[in-house]
């Protein structure tokens, strides 16, 4: 059976134009990310200068990288994150799961709408906003004092790696609630009703049906959280402890320092293990699965 | 070249550079006659009212404001290798050397401080041979006009302390463990430390603003020590993440710039102070300079008029009123109390002890100047790393 026409040969059709806008996603792909991907690597390897960077090739800043301070600073921030993928997908998906079973079909797109709207505010605004919720004198610990389940304020929750992750649990869990709705809008209703019809209960639906089934649409909200938990330099820098730092406040701090190679390197290593791990995803669980229907 | 072609020549030179003066503007009583001066500075660099109009009301030239960020880097970059010749004809610094690395480079141009009626306001310790001359100076030429300085201290809780702090000494003190902060920046914090070591003789260093890698890697140990012991809550990032941990009681003494404290205590209404460190302080100055591309655009003319507002004490009374920095030239009380319907009885005392204290802090023997590049910057980052990682 021949393929349906694409949304642009439906609008276009054979003509130029509509050759040329197909080509639009590869001419963007190129142009936002294959050109800057390899400038950032070629750019590692050049030779630093007072102020800049010159033409030259050399492995220092790599070297420099993986011997110094800076790749056990990059590892705490890659299992930082890890938790708070972890934790993400416990709060998440069964929200998502939930929404996609139980609430009506008409209104499932506006509930989920509900959980991105955070989105719309400033991140440094609600990230800056769990300040007077978690310090000293904030909000869990003067409801903790006051109903007598603590004498003292609690200060592990801020300022320590604990505040890191769930500012990152808080600004990036709609990735997870979206991108686990997203694979469950695939499901067919029919696949709970045949497990139901099956005595499957809810524990043995969940692991052997609901996660196999989504687990392209699970592993894609992981990415884009593991990401931004590497990469946000202002959740460490506003919720950490001291010298609390992920991959991209480790560049930044070297940018400060003009020293364009290594934020560069730094960048690059931070590419490589996304496109590492968008492999590792792909080969597992086919991330084109996320948006084909399941039949 | 023999008196002929001398006289020929000069004489050339100078109709030619009466003819492009004339062309572009820069004769005398034709400022602005290029457009509005493109000024790319920081907000605190204006005083008197929300935008620039009462700068430019005193002045009488007209700027246009482009917003600049606090970092150095970014300004360097922007000026030596992007095109900051091309958008700004005057820019502020970030901090100290930054001039010396755009005149360098020529992204700057050397002043003609005569053209400024009131350099001879300026503090005694710019003018040659004091002890401040050197950091407005490259290669012996003035390149840049002083408007603010101050000398980094410790901000502390009195109302919590019950007591006034005077060393640095307190910001290690176990009494505050888990309730002190540092700047997350390895400038700053690795200087003021430096200068606690040096003078209380617990390390020996040098010069705390450009040290070597030895003693870079003293003062880190130094840090991390005490950081696993548990005596830093954070280290502070940013003006209002700075004034939050103050005004929620979160830590106790930090060590932060001058409008940090003023703006915590106004905030929180509790006695927050500034103390004077008998260890001494980072001093820093700031900045204004000319960018080549501003000369060659005839915005000389117009530099000098807004310079002279920096060194007039009308900005120095109000910048030190305001968010409390130091005025870079002299005659500022007399101004103040010359004017009491801008200045009250109570605002003079208030301005008089700010004064006195920044006085005090200036004269510690032990003060550095602040140096965002110091030769050894590879030793400064990879050690501050460690430090981040411990």
């Amino acid at each position: 059976m021949p393929a349906p026409p694409s949304f642009f040969e439906r609008v276009f059709g054979e003509t130029w134009l509509g050759r040329a806008a197909m080509r639009l996603p590869l001419a963007f792909m190129v142009a936002f990310f294959l050109i800057p991907l390899a400038l950032t690597y070629v750019w590692s390897v050049f030779e630093r200068t007072q102020f800049w960077m010159k033409p030259g090739f050399t492995l220092f800043s790599y070297v420099n990288f993986f011997t110094s301070a800076r790749l056990e600073n990059f590892l705490w921030s890659m299992g930082h994150s890890a938790v708070s993928v972890v934790i993400a997908f416990i709060l998440g998906f069964p929200i998502a799961v939930f929404v996609r079973r139980r609430v009506p079909q008409v209104a499932q797109h506006r509930v989920i709408l509900l959980f991105l709207l955070p989105f719309m505010v400033s991140e440094i605004i609600r990230v800056f906003a769990l300040r007077p919720v978690l310090q000293r004198n904030g909000l869990v610990n003067t409801v903790l004092m006051d109903l007598g389940i603590t004498s003292q304020p609690i200060t592990s929750i801020l300022y320590t790696p604990t505040g890191v992750i769930i500012g990152e649990v808080m600004s990036f869990l709609p990735f997870m609630v979206f991108a686990g709705f997203l694979a469950m809008e695939a499901l067919p209703k029919y696949v709970f009703e045949i497990c139901e019809d099956l005595g499957a209960g809810r524990i043995r639906t969940f692991v052997d049906v609901i996660l196999p089934l989504a687990a392209p649409g699970i592993f894609a909200g992981s990415v884009f959280i593991f990401v931004n938990g590497l990469g946000i330099a202002l959740l460490p820098n506003i919720l950490g402890g001291p010298g609390a730092v992920n991959a991209g406040l480790i560049a930044t701090q070297a940018i400060t320092a003009l020293d364009f190679p290594l934020a560069m390197a730094v960048s690059a290593i931070m590419m490589t293990t996304l496109l590492g791990l968008l492999y590792i995803g792909h080969r597992l669980f086919d991330l084109t699965k996320i948006l084909s229907p399941i039949t | 070249m023999n008196q002929f072609e001398f006289n020929r020549r000069v004489m050339l030179q100078a109709l030619g550079g009466a003819a492009a003066a004339a062309g572009l503007g820069i004769l005398p009583g034709s400022a602005n006659a290029a457009g509005p001066l493109k000024i790319w500075t920081i907000g605190i660099a204006k005083v008197g009212a929300k935008d620039w109009s009462a700068m430019e009301q005193q002045s009488g030239i007209k700027v246009s404001y482009i917003a600049k960020s606090a970092r150095a880097d970014e300004a360097i970059q922007k000026m030596v290798v992007g095109d900051g010749n091309k958008l700004y004809d005057a820019l502020t610094d970030n901090g100290g050397g930054m001039e010396d690395a755009l005149a360098s480079q020529k992204a700057i141009v050397p002043l003609d401080v005569s053209r400024i009626p009131n350099w001879k306001n300026v503090l005694p310790r710019y003018k040659d041979g004091g002890s401040a001359a050197g950091t407005i100076r490259h290669k012996g030429k003035i390149v840049s006009i002083p408007y603010i300085s101050n000398a980094d201290s410790m901000a502390f809780n009195y109302s919590k302390i019950g007591q006034e702090l005077t060393s640095w000494e307190a910001m290690f003190d176990s009494q505050f463990k888990g309730r002190a902060a540092m700047q997350n920046d390895f400038g700053p914090t690795l200087t003021n430390t430096a200068i606690y070591l040096q003078q209380s003789g617990k390390q020996d260093i040098k010069d705390p603003s450009n040290m070597t890698p030895a003693e870079v890697k003293g003062v880190c140990q130094f840090l991390i020590e005490q950081k696993k012991k548990g005596q830093f809550r954070t280290f502070w990032d940013g003006f209002q993440n700075a004034v939050n941990l103050l005004t929620s009681e979160e830590v106790l003494v930090s060590s932060c710039w001058e409008p940090i404290q003023v703006i915590a205590r106004r905030k929180s209404g509790k006695d927050i102070r500034y103390g004077t460190m008998k260890e001494g302080h980072q001093a820093w100055n700031n900045m204004w300079m000319l960018t080549r591309g501003g000369k060659a655009r005839g915005q000389e003319a117009a530099f000098y008029k807004l310079m002279d507002l920096y060194l007039n004490p009308w900005f120095g009374a109000r910048t030190l009123g305001g968010l409390g920095f130091t005025p870079q030239m002299t005659g500022v009380m007399e101004y103040v109390k010359a004017n009491p319907k801008d200045f009250p009885a109570a605002k003079v005392k208030e301005i008089e002890l700010r004064l006195k204290r920044k006085a005090e802090r200036a004269a510690v023997k032990g003060n550095a100047w602040q140096n965002v590049f110091p030769k050894h910057i590879r030793a400064y980052q990879d050690w501050w790393s460690r430090v981040q990682a411990a």
